[in-house]
């Protein structure tokens, strides 16, 4: 039944990804080559056969996100075969890839509550993959995010993020109690335990850690974010966001006295225009994109996105920028559909979140929402100017083999949480 | 739990509701101004698909032209050097300034006028081609005039208009730039400490010193206080006046003289005591019927165009703004905040050398599309009457005083009777600014010149040479 609500859900899938490979074949004939459209037949095909993947193995899973990752990754595609064909073909590979590590995942994690048992190992490859980032890493825009093997560039954050918040979700299960116990008052306000208090700053500890030497605000944030909102989760008590943004904005002050990158991205985020040549280069240029795109967008391919030699005008357009070119393309309209979508998901993922019966179920599903959601806003607010910019991948839709590979990650944990969810409640 | 996730939820909301609200935000109601944000190529890379039309200078000589790449049309300036403040530049990469700017839609022929002699073209949906726009410039007089800046290794300005019409004839601002070579040196000009890029002759700002007195001279003679043959007396060289000593040049004192003489002299007591005479209101209101306090009308982009006026802390005060005494002696010799551009000192020439009538300066001839229709021709026309024909006549035997026996001696010719003022603003730390404001030839003029020059010798004599060979070479002589 979910199954075939998904198959139909798939069917403004595919029909959007025709029209979008064909009007931007059409519209960029004479620089790209007609073979290169067969990248969207095989982007249909793949999501067909995790289609009948979930038939077999995950027949009461939500119907609608893989249909709306689908549609994610197609608009992502889409964008990045009008930015550049062979980025296309990459991409197609990482999708490829990604749902191979959803398939896995689903076939080896088909009880992934035994998770639980393995929280602290999944903890501490999380941090591991930090680590390991931040001593073998390449810097690429100064931030250190980039691991090299051979030819292949990885983003170990992408996966940690992953990993921690399995950790998360397992620990916070278990000590929900104990967090929410007020046994003292500062300043009037209830507070738990200090010894519990001691999670809270050793995530802040790492966040920051992140920051100094990662050179990276937005990751820094964004696992600092997660935790916050499961703890929040987990205890029901405002107490925790509180302290803990009160934390994180000290750490961002400090950090914007002694790290220069800081402190460079808040100043161009405070006044783009006196050094629009160089440091405020990239956001004024998207700035223009997204103005020139208007109510409707100047159309698929008909932006002016790219110099003459090819050459993308916004540096980091097909990764961190990508929003801006879809917001030139299709404007206003298609902008805000590719936003409702996002938020679409979001409620699919809290509402497997409500669904599930179990803590860890519940705080797997609602961590996973909120990172999604708090990425989505970082990279989408930054390159429209409304935060400071910080490079962090588009959910689905940027460019990049580790970010692709992470998120059917955890949307295969999704499916299988839902899964599990809707056949308790069907028997 | 799932109270707790409800509201995380609804936080998802917010923030995608605030990113929906940024995203309308810069997509319709800010999308205009980044549209026209100078820095924003897109239009002109849209609009490389247009064979874009000439810019030709008064003598058809070519000042911007085309070289075509692919599909895509690329400007190239022969005349490398000799106007590029004015002529501007259009690139894919700089954007747009000056006449390339302003006359984009002539250019491109995009504008009304050439679509609708070209309804046939428009109407086929044929390639669009742009209109070639003929400049007033002559680039004999335009290269004389930066050789001579360029010859004293100055910063300053030359602007020449046609004394009858307004038209202008040469606009020179040094330094200068090879517009052809903007991405090999675009840095270096925009760090450069003599700004290249800036047009000297409508955007600088300079205090007028003496060479104001023509305005405050205007002022007298018109108020019925004053002929050029009224007295003074000056025995020490300085006035006091509200409170506050002026000195003249060197404090010299000049004993008994003329208003004449004061004017030929540069006596900056006696303008002191006429300025106190007439006060403020006075002032104010002959700087404004000289076109002060409002941006001239002219063809380069409104924001490459700077008002004259006083100024306070990099605004343009109200022509209102309260003075004491002591401030409005000394605006009376062209000090206290005062802030001039070259082109509208041309046009206070201007106005004298033409009875009076100031013509609205323009540059662009003509509008001719590629079929040698004319889409539009300029006619000239006054833009404002400052002062009487009697007394532009009195005011002009004055500045030929000036330059047979006062401080413009080094504008002297023996062809040509020249017509000038002088003037010199102290600067902190450098040389003064040097002014040389005329006419020729006096009997009856053709040519209305402003010169300034930047960290000059002491007096200004440098800035003579600069007016006396552009206006021969004006003139033709």
């Amino acid at each position: 039944m979910q199954r075939n609500r998904e198959l139909i859900n798939f069917i403004p899938v595919v029909v959007l990804m025709v029209i979008g490979f064909a009007s931007v074949y059409a519209a960029r004939s004479s620089q790209i080559d007609a073979s290169s459209l067969s990248y969207g037949l095989l982007f249909v095909g793949l999501f067909l056969i995790v289609h009948l993947f979930l038939r077999l193995a995950a027949p009461d899973s939500d119907p609608f996100l893989l249909p709306l990752a689908a549609l994610m990754s197609a608009i992502g595609i889409m964008m990045i075969y009008r930015i550049d064909p062979g980025l296309a073909a990459a991409q197609t590979t990482w999708l490829m890839a990604g749902l191979g590590v959803l398939i896995l995942t689903i076939i080896f994690l088909r009880d992934y509550r035994k998770l639980d048992d393995y929280i602290y190992l999944c903890g501490i490859l999380g941090v591991l993959l930090l680590i390991v980032a931040i001593v073998g890493g390449q810097e690429i825009n100064g931030a250190r995010l980039w691991l090299k093997i051979g030819p292949m560039s990885f983003q170990p954050s992408e996966a940690s993020k992953v990993l921690i918040t399995i950790f998360l979700a397992g620990y916070l299960n278990s000590k929900r109690e104990l967090l929410s116990t007020t046994t003292w008052h500062a300043f009037g306000v209830p507070m738990p335990a200090l010894k519990h208090l001691g999670p809270m700053i050793a995530m802040w500890g790492m966040s920051f850690a992140l920051l100094l030497l990662m050179n990276d605000l937005g990751t820094s944030l964004l696992f600092f974010g997660i935790f916050l909102a499961m703890t929040y989760v987990a205890t029901g008590r405002m107490t925790y966001p509180v302290i803990g943004g009160v934390l994180f904005t000290g750490g961002a002050v400090l950090a914007y006295y002694v790290k220069g990158t800081v402190h460079n991205r808040f100043d161009i985020w405070i006044n783009p225009w006196t050094d629009t040549a160089d440091r405020g280069y990239q956001i004024v240029q998207s700035l223009f994109a997204i103005g020139d795109g208007g109510l409707f967008g100047t159309g698929l391919g008909k932006g002016y996105l790219l110099f003459k030699n090819g050459d993308t005008i916004i540096p980091a357009l097909q990764t961190d920028f990508i929003f801006s070119a879809i917001a030139e393309e299709l404007g206003l309209a298609g902008a805000t559909a590719l936003l409702l979508l996002f938020l679409i998901f979001c409620y699919r993922v809290f509402k497997i979140a409500v669904d599930s019966d179990d803590g860890f179920s519940k705080l797997l599903a609602a961590g996973i929402g909120a990172g999604f959601a708090l990425q989505v806003f970082v990279i989408i607010g930054g390159v429209m100017k409304l935060i400071p910019l910080t490079g962090i991948t588009l959910p689905f839709v940027s460019y990049g083999g580790s970010s692709i590979v992470a998120n059917f990650g955890a949307l295969a944990l999704l499916l299988l949480i839902s899964n599990r969810t809707n056949k308790a409640r069907k028997s | 739990m799932n109270g707790s996730i409800r509201r995380l939820f609804f936080v998802a909301v917010i923030l995608f509701a605030s990113l929906f609200a940024m995203l309308a935000y810069r997509q319709v109601i800010q999308a205009q101004d980044l549209a026209d944000n100078p820095q924003n190529t897109r239009k002109v890379f849209a609009q490389m698909r247009i064979d874009r039309g000439l810019v030709l200078a008064s003598d058809k000589s070519v000042l911007a032209q085309n070289r075509k790449e692919g599909d895509l049309y690329y400007r190239t300036y022969p005349a490398g050097d000799l106007a590029p403040q004015l002529v501007g530049y259009s690139d894919p990469t700089y954007g747009q300034v000056g006449l390339e700017h302003s006359q984009n839609s002539y250019l491109t022929g995009t504008a009304d006028e050439v679509e609708l002699v070209n309804l046939f073209d428009t109407l086929s949906g044929k390639q669009k081609s742009g209109a070639d726009i003929e400049l007033t410039i002559d680039p004999r007089v335009q290269r004389t005039a930066l050789d001579q800046l360029q010859k004293i290794g100055k910063r300053g300005a030359v602007v020449v208009l046609d004394a009858k019409t307004g038209a202008v004839v040469a606009m020179a601002s040094n330094p200068s730039y090879d517009p052809n070579q903007l991405a090999a040196n675009w840095s270096q000009l925009n760090s450069d400490p003599g700004s290249p890029l800036f047009n000297r002759a409508t955007q600088g700002l300079y205090t007028p010193g003496s060479s104001f007195k023509i305005i405050t001279a205007s002022a007298a003679l018109e108020s019925g206080q004053f002929t050029p043959n009224s007295m003074f007396n000056d025995e020490k060289g300085t006035v006091d006046i509200g409170g506050f000593t002026i000195h003249n040049y060197r404090t010299e004192p000049f004993g008994q003289h003329t208003l004449a003489e004061a004017f030929s002299q540069s006596i900056n007591t006696t303008f002191a005591q006429v300025g106190d005479q007439l006060g403020q209101d006075k002032l104010i209101e002959y700087m404004q019927k000289y076109g002060f306090y409002e941006k001239p009308p002219f063809d380069l982009p409104s924001g490459e165009v700077m008002a004259s006026g006083r100024y306070g802390n990099g605004e343009l005060l109200p022509p209102g703004a309260p003075m004491d005494r002591a401030q409005v002696a000394s605006m009376a010799f062209g000090q206290e905040q005062l802030q001039v551009t070259p082109l509208q000192m041309a046009m206070v020439a201007q106005s004298v050398a033409n009875g009076g009538k100031m013509m609205r300066p323009y540059v662009v001839d003509s509008v001719v599309d590629k079929h040698g229709t004319v889409v539009k021709e300029v006619s000239p026309d006054v833009w404002k009457t400052p002062i009487q024909p009697q007394t532009a006549n009195e005011l002009k035997d004055m500045m030929v005083k000036v330059v047979n026996e006062g401080t413009g001696s080094k504008t002297k010719s023996s062809q040509v009777q020249m017509a000038a003022k002088t003037g010199t603003a102290e600067v902190p730390n450098q040389g003064p600014n040097a002014w040389f404001v005329g006419f020729a030839p006096a009997g009856n003029p053709r040519f209305a010149i402003a010169v300034v020059v930047e960290d000059s010798d002491e007096g200004g004599g440098i800035a003579g040479p600069v007016m006396k060979e552009t206006m021969l070479s004006a003139l033709g002589l």
